[in-house]
């Protein structure tokens, strides 16, 4: 809306000061013809202070920088991408368009000079700057003043040729003529005014942005602080996770170890003696894993060993332990990976283990790792009761918490007995020979 | 698109400003037909035809042409048409009446740079009166004199021989023409009222003249009609009007040869001295023309007028217009066809004083007339004196006009001269001042 009658100002801006400058070099043009039809010429001659040169050069000149200007204004206007270079151009060549025009028209119009600086005023940003103009344009149209520079040059006056026709006639185009002068200046004024109005609205449109920035960046902040907080949940969710996984796997062996001692103490003491050795061996270690945990360290063993022979020790511990058959088979070789991906291989096989231990009773429990299409596919089958409902318990599902966290999938099924199928996706690298 | 339209805009208007120097080497001269000089003329074509045929040969490739027909009345209104329209030619002639006008309105082109720059050009040898007369305020020449013409006073030979009286001389005062104008003023038919008078046409201005001062200060740009030039040229007018009692002299007496004295230009001398014109007037007494008569001896001034020609300021030929100009002004052929085909005088002093220009003079004569001398006419061209360049004409014509209509009434009511024209002045300075 607000372009639309800025749009319009400018058209009747442009217009009024075609009709100014393309009237006062026609209607010279045509007093001139009349005069000579009326056999005036020398009288007129006698009440000037001077004629201008070419009268018919003058209507053409006028016409020609009117068109120019015409079409820079048009070219400016009409084109999308406006370009700085551009701009400055056509506003130069309006500039010099409008100096030539007022100097051929002998100063007797200067309007053109307000619309150029118009023009000019709305492609520049600075405020300082823009004042500037405007001052320079209202003193460029003050100084450029017909009866300021008649004083000391000899300048056509449109008034002699006004004044060469009768009162009436005279009365008329006097009150035209001053009418087009005081309307262009009307509309200057209009136009600044909207200049001024626009850059005020694109202050308050500043400001709005300013505001709506503020907001989004205080949701940010809230954003982060929560993210904080989740950032600690989720800490203290790998610290109860890790206790679980260690502490609830020597509790469960140590149940096991102490349930085996219980009914062998009476039976066989030296024996029962043994088993508690093992049992407080146990203990020490699950001592040992949950101070790793609490320092946020790896499971002890594989602190101290590679995979394989953790793996290996794991399960010497829970045949000598239990009283189960746990077998491991792997189809890759060399079984190491990276810290985190052994991380997760160590702690499903341990949960597993446990899990079917604690829940399924089983005696028999295969561990299976083959390498498909990059994949790394470690299955533990158990022979143990199974469930026909996977219980969300705390073992499933920080299982797939840790194959997640590493983009792979891990699937459960208790029908014949339990498996656990992890399909865990490794960056096999150079690194691990 | 939009830019091809603005740069094909651009084309035109650059087609449209080099256009005028598309029509080469073609030089217009604006002329009037007749003379300048109120006198009959069927040779005005033909000097300007000779001298452009000249100009021609020594510029191949030159063409000057000029609209021919336009009357002398006519010309003023034709040149300020041109003007108004942005068409005046590049060298033409300047009327008196329009020379201050176009000063001031920057028409003529300065000449001093071509003046100075021109070796060819040496403005001594034209009458310095003749180039006052085309020069505007701080002695800018803006037009060149092309033919010269001074005011003489005309005498009836026949007259004077009748009443025993010789011929005035050359140097000859107030005093003289006094003492010979009471001894003609008579009643010759004796029915009482006087039928032969002294002067016809003479007026208070051709006495200010030979005053030894005028009206008119030219250092001062300054007019003053109550100073003791004025006054006593009107004073002595009042004497000349006197022997008169109250008989008013006209042309009809002049032509019937009752009158001694009557100003007269050399352009009406040599018209009215040659044949067709001489069996036409004053052809039943014999006359000739001399100086005015001065206060003192010596100041026997009066009018000269020229005929100017000036260039276009808005030329584009303005190198060749000023070549033309100097052909016609400083060209020998040209300023002795002036002798040959018009009436004035040339504007060189050489041709001027030249046997030659003394006998194209006296082949047009009777035998028995004896022709002005070189010399004399030289002489009243150098001491003329011409017309103020600080007023527009038609403020001096008015002054002059308003001073007329007061002397008239000073001589008519019998008023006393210094304070009327003490209180005319005052009454000038208010007019100026409007």
């Amino acid at each position: 809306m607000k372009r639309k009658a800025m749009s319009i100002i400018k058209l009747l801006f442009f217009l009024i000061n075609m009709v100014q400058a393309g009237g006062i070099s026609l209607f010279i043009y045509m007093t001139t013809k009349k005069i000579c039809e009326d056999d005036q010429a020398r009288v007129f001659l006698g009440q000037v202070d001077a004629i201008p040169k070419y009268p018919e050069m003058i209507v053409w000149s006028a016409l020609l920088l009117i068109a120019l200007l015409g079409c820079d204004m048009l070219i400016r206007e009409t084109r999308k991408e406006q370009s700085g270079k551009i701009i400055a151009i056509t506003l130069g060549i309006d500039l010099v368009c409008s100096i030539v025009l007022v100097w051929i028209l002998d100063f007797n119009y200067n309007g053109v000079i307000l619309l150029v600086f118009a023009n000019i005023l709305v492609f520049v940003n600075d405020t300082k700057i823009k004042y500037l103009l405007i001052g320079i344009a209202t003193l460029g149209y003050l100084v450029a003043d017909y009866d300021l520079i008649s004083v000391s040059n000899h300048l056509f006056s449109v008034r002699d040729y006004i004044q060469y026709y009768n009162e009436t006639q005279q009365q008329l185009l006097f009150s035209v003529y001053n009418i087009l002068g005081s309307l262009n200046i009307m509309i200057f004024i209009l136009y600044c005014i909207n200049i001024i109005n626009e850059q005020r609205n694109t202050i308050q449109e500043v400001n709005e942005w300013s505001r709506q920035l503020q907001y989004a960046n205080d949701r940010l902040k809230e954003y982060n602080e929560m993210t904080e907080k989740m950032a600690e949940t989720r800490e203290r969710n790998r610290v109860a996770r890790e206790i679980h996984d260690t502490l609830g796997h020597t509790l469960t062996g140590v149940s096991a170890g102490v349930d085996a001692c219980i009914a062998l103490v009476d039976i066989d003491p030296g024996q029962t003696k043994k088993q508690l050795e093992v049992i407080a061996k146990a203990v020490r270690g699950g001592i040992k894993d949950v101070r790793s945990s609490v320092s946020e360290l790896r499971a002890d063993a594989l602190e101290h060993f590679q995979l394989d022979e953790a793996i290996s020790d794991m399960i010497a511990e829970m045949n000598s332990l239990a009283g189960v058959e746990v077998v491991f088979h792997s189809e890759v070789k060399p079984f190491r990976f990276s810290e985190d991906e052994e991380n997760v291989v160590y702690r499903i096989i341990q949960e597993g283990i446990t899990n079917a231990l604690r829940h399924g009773k089983a005696t028999r429990i295969q561990i299976d790792a083959r390498k498909i299409d990059g994949v790394l596919h470690l299955t533990i089958q158990d022979n143990g009761c199974g469930c026909k409902e996977i219980k969300k318990g705390f073992g499933t599902k920080h299982m797939k918490e840790r194959v997640a966290m590493l983009g792979g999938s891990i699937h459960f099924s208790g029908e014949n007995g339990f498996l656990i199928d992890a399909r865990i996706p490794i960056r096999w690298g150079e690194e691990y020979d | 698109m939009i830019q091809a339209a603005a740069a094909l805009l651009l084309l035109a208007g650059m087609y449209f400003w080099s256009r005028p120097q598309a029509q080469t080497q073609e030089l217009e001269f604006g002329m009037f037909t007749g003379s300048n000089w109120g006198v009959e003329n069927a040779d005005a074509f033909v000097i300007i035809d000779r001298a452009i045929e000249r100009f021609e040969e020594s510029h191949p490739g030159v063409t000057v042409r000029y609209t021919s027909g336009i009357e002398k009345k006519d010309y003023s209104e034709w040149c300020a048409k041109r003007l108004l329209e942005g068409e005046m030619p590049d060298v033409f002639m300047v009327l008196d009446t329009d020379f201050n006008q176009y000063c001031s309105l920057g028409i003529l082109q300065e000449l001093n740079t071509f003046m100075e720059l021109d070796p060819e050009f040496q403005s001594e040898e034209i009458f310095q009166t003749a180039m006052d007369i085309g020069k505007g305020m701080e002695e800018i020449q803006y037009a060149l004199p092309y033919e010269v013409v001074p005011t003489m006073l005309f005498v009836n030979k026949t007259l004077l021989r009748q009443e025993g009286i010789e011929m005035p001389q050359q140097d000859w005062i107030w005093d003289d023409f006094l003492e010979i104008c009471r001894k003609v003023t008579k009643d010759t038919d004796g029915d009482g009222r006087i039928d032969q008078f002294g002067t016809y046409n003479y007026s208070w201005q051709d006495a200010m003249y030979t005053s030894g001062g005028s009206a008119f200060d030219n250092e001062k740009q300054n007019v003053d009609f109550s100073n003791q030039y004025v006054i006593e040229s009107v004073k002595f007018m009042k004497e000349l009007l006197a022997l008169n009692q109250g008989e008013n002299v006209t042309q009809e007496d002049f032509d019937a040869g009752k009158v001694a004295f009557m100003p007269l230009t050399f352009a009406e001398y040599r018209t009215y001295k040659t044949y067709p014109y001489k069996i036409k007037k004053y052809s039943n007494f014999q006359w000739d023309c001399t100086t005015f008569p001065g206060r003192t001896h010596g100041e026997n001034i009066s009018k000269v007028d020229a005929l100017l020609i000036g260039i276009n300021h808005d030329s584009t030929e303005k190198e060749l217009a000023w070549e033309f100009l100097k052909e016609l002004v400083c060209g020998y052929e040209s300023q002795l066809d002036i002798f040959r085909y018009s009436q004035g005088v040339s504007v060189l002093e050489s041709v001027a004083r030249s046997e030659k220009a003394a006998s194209i003079i006296q082949e047009d004569m009777d035998k028995e007339e004896q022709v002005i001398s070189g010399e004399l006419l030289c002489d009243v061209i150098e001491h003329g004196t011409i017309t103020p360049k600080y007023y527009q004409y038609e403020t001096y014509e008015q002054m002059i006009s308003l001073a007329n209509t007061e002397i008239t009434e000073i001589f008519e009511k019998n008023k006393n001269i210094e304070s009327s024209m003490k209180i005319f002045q005052r009454e000038i300075r208010k007019y100026l001042n409007q």
